[in-house]
């Protein structure tokens, strides 16, 4: 859900372009110099990712995995969103430039409040919560993002229950699709080296 | 390396994607070409999809809006050539489809000119010329044979190279994916840096 060039009004991209330059720079503050080879990955994950579409009716929509990326990062996703969609909009001039604030909030945010509302309970002890709550946080991230981009283009022009309900709708099968991913990885990461989870 | 199985995980990850050759970025096209009198316009995203009612708006190279539609099933829209009173340059043709995606198509005015100059000539009166026994009547059912001989015969020439202009387009290479992931680590890299001073 990369918005591009020319759609958005001038108070949009700058109001944007400020949260999410205050949020980088205090997650570049927080950031540790021993996290840095996993915010590098999982941004390199976040950049290919976007390339995977999923077609749905008369348009098509692609993977975001901000939810997994938030689990894992936590702050740090800003910075790994960031990057990588100031080279998808470099080298595929895919997304915008003057964008770039506008869409890292709105795929950034999710994935923090993803952090914060299901960190410890995807490191329970119980294997099944903890599988639950990955596939609510992939769904969930992929949700929240949705609801900013809408909200983004109606601050702009567009009738709002419209264009909110067309987005989510058209990102429904990501939605899922991102839960079950989520799960995977979670699976996987509790089982091999748990204490990654335990940011 | 602690995290050895983590990374192996997202490599896999990325690896699988980036076999898929065929990768496009998520964007939307518009293709556009003059025949006879009229412009024609194809709208899609870049993985094929047509987009369906879709608006397109055409501009004058003052920024003027001189039309506006929306595309049919097939994801085409036409429309006649404005007269050359109206324009007076470069048509700018823009395609507005669903959930933030936008591209423009500029179409040249040599492109336009030489067809504004055959439209003018089928208006004008019967030129009187040449000798009686020639009548000009003739001349005009020549030249209009022709011209629907040429367009006949160069109509699958313009569909190919309409092909080809479109795969031409916006196909990223892993190339580009492999490069781009370079920058992401070259990036956190310097970050990284810069982070191992302050502690």
């Amino acid at each position: 859900m990369h918005i591009s060039e020319g759609i958005l009004s001038a108070p949009v991209l700058i109001t944007g372009a400020a949260l999410t330059a205050a949020v980088v720079g205090y997650s570049l503050k927080k950031m540790e110099y021993k996290e840095v080879p996993k915010v590098a990955i999982l941004s390199s994950v976040f950049f290919v990712a976007s390339l995977i579409h999923v077609p749905v009716g008369p348009s098509s929509v692609h993977l975001i995995l901000n939810g997994i990326i938030g689990v894992l990062l936590g702050w740090s996703a800003f910075p790994a969103i960031l990057v990588a969609l100031v080279l998808q909009g470099v080298l595929f001039q895919f997304g915008g430039i003057t964008t770039l604030g506008v869409n890292t909030f709105n795929m950034a945010l999710p994935a923090i409040i993803c952090f914060y509302l299901l960190n410890r309970g995807v490191r329970s002890e119980n294997n099944f919560i903890a599988l639950m709550l990955a596939f609510v946080c992939g769904f969930l991230a992929v949700l929240l993002s949705g609801i900013m981009v809408a909200a983004a283009l109606v601050f702009t022009r567009e009738p709002f229950m419209q264009v909110a309900k067309l987005v989510l709708i058209a990102h429904l099968p990501v939605m899922i699709l991102e839960g079950v991913l989520t799960v995977f990885c979670i699976g996987f990461l509790r089982k091999v080296r748990p204490e990654i989870l335990n940011v | 390396m602690k995290n050895k199985p983590y990374l192996i995980l997202i490599f896999i990850f990325l690896i699988t994607i980036m076999m898929d050759v065929s990768v496009f970025a998520h964007k939307v096209n518009i293709f556009t070409y003059v025949e006879g009198d009229k412009v024609y316009t194809e709208s899609y995203f870049n993985d094929g999809k047509k987009c369906i009612d879709s608006k397109i708006e055409v501009f004058d190279n003052q920024g003027n809006i001189l039309l506006e539609g929306l595309t049919d099933e097939e994801g085409m829209f036409s429309f006649e050539i404005p007269s050359e009173d109206v324009i007076d340059g470069d048509l700018k043709v823009v395609l507005t489809a669903s959930m933030g995606h936008r591209a423009e198509y500029i179409i040249r005015a040599d492109e336009l000119r030489d067809v504004a100059e055959l439209i003018e000539e089928k208006l004008e009166e019967p030129v009187t010329v040449l000798s009686p026994e020639v009548s000009s009547f003739d001349l005009k059912e020549i030249r209009s044979l022709i011209e629907d001989a040429l367009d006949e015969k160069l109509k699958p020439i313009m569909g190919e190279m309409r092909e080809i202009k479109k795969s031409q387009e916006d196909r990223i290479s892993p190339t580009e994916i492999i490069g781009g992931i370079g920058y992401i680590i070259g990036i956190f890299g310097i970050i990284a840096y810069f982070l191992s001073r302050k502690r």
